[in-house]
């Protein structure tokens, strides 16, 4: 995993402070009452109804990439699924109960021996959500986003991984309706392992494109 | 390249191919007022009250120095207020006074 909570060390434009354990003692943030009084007042004029936004953190809280995992181990083991996916990635989630909550459209790309894909959003922060949850910190942040479309070998490689010379590398930068998610190759030596099983060696990071999915290791945590 | 014109070629949000620093691989799990505002984005989403490509014009519109200096969710909220004034939606005189009363209302309650 690649949390490292606290951890500020960005000098670009997206300043991100440090944050402290959550006490509700503690008097809340000027931006904290912002957000209250904005959504009351949004709801009060009925311009949103009341339940709407704790049901959107339902959603939000179901969303995370053991979805976009089931995906992968779909695509891996039913090629007309695979082929679906690849055509239409919304509708081929949604085949497998993923709704897309937002009207976003959702490009598969699929990595060969000959391709390795890479998602960025250069201008924000926009992200397969419905598939895989939320964004992780440094992905919203100003040196993946300004480095990935230009140097993206050198980017793989601070993740640990090396893209061989012969392979092409490319990067897709998402917009605000267009979305992608990398279909990682099958790791060797899994020819044996059930649907889930596979599921279970994909990670968040693997559909970002930032590394492989790595075969199955016996006895390691990592 | 520190003249003023750096400004207009690259707006705040457009950094795509600019020279930065090696890639810290943070994460944080979001504060619960950072996931509410985060919901009550996709809603103003959905909803057509303010789209996300709305939105990311208006963090843009914070200019430089502010989204330099906010987090990534104070930036947002800032942008709902700035978009709702200009729509119409609400006043600053009506947000003001309702967060001092969202302010009063955890004062009473401590």
């Amino acid at each position: 995993m690649t949390a490292h909570e606290d951890h500020d060390h960005d000098h670009g434009t997206e300043h991100e402070h440090p944050h402290s354990p959550i006490e509700t003692t503690d008097k809340p943030g000027y931006y904290d009452i912002m957000e209250q009084a904005f959504q009351e007042l949004m709801i009060e004029k009925g311009y949103i109804g009341a339940d709407k936004i704790r049901h959107q953190i339902e959603v939000l809280d179901s969303r995370n990439p053991a979805l976009g995992a089931k995906v992968v181990a779909r695509a891996w083991t039913d090629p007309d699924f695979r082929a679906r996916l690849l055509q239409n990635g919304r509708t081929a989630c949604e085949e497998l109960g993923i709704t897309f909550y937002d009207l976003t459209e959702l490009i598969v790309l699929e990595n060969t021996p000959s391709v390795h894909n890479l998602i960025v959003c250069t201008l924000c922060s926009c992200y397969p959500r419905p598939v895989l949850g939320l964004p992780p910190d440094w992905y919203k942040a100003k040196p993946y986003r300004a480095r990935a479309v230009y140097e993206p070998r050198k980017v793989l490689a601070e993740f640990g991984t090396i893209i061989p010379d012969d392979v092409e590398v490319r990067v897709s930068d998402s917009t605000a309706i267009q979305r992608y998610l990398v279909l990682p190759m099958r790791p060797d030596g899994t020819d044996q392992m059930s649907e889930e099983e596979l599921a279970s060696l994909v990670t968040r990071d693997a559909m970002i494109g930032v590394i492989p999915v790595k075969p199955p290791t016996r006895g390691a945590s990592s | 390249m520190n003249g003023s014109e750096q400004l207009l070629k690259r707006l705040p949000n457009d950094i795509g191919g600019l020279e930065a620093p090696k890639i810290e691989q943070t994460d944080h799990d979001l504060l619960p007022w950072e996931k509410r505002c985060h919901a009550l984005a996709d809603i103003l989403d959905f909803h057509k009250i303010i789209n996300t490509e709305e939105k990311r014009r208006g963090v843009e519109a914070l200019g430089s120095e502010m989204v330099g200096k906010l987090t990534y969710y104070e930036r947002w909220i800032a942008t709902f207020a700035n978009i709702a004034f200009q729509k119409q939606l609400i006043t600053p005189e009506e947000l003001a006074k309702k967060m001092a009363e969202v302010e009063a209302r955890w004062r009473s309650h401590i």
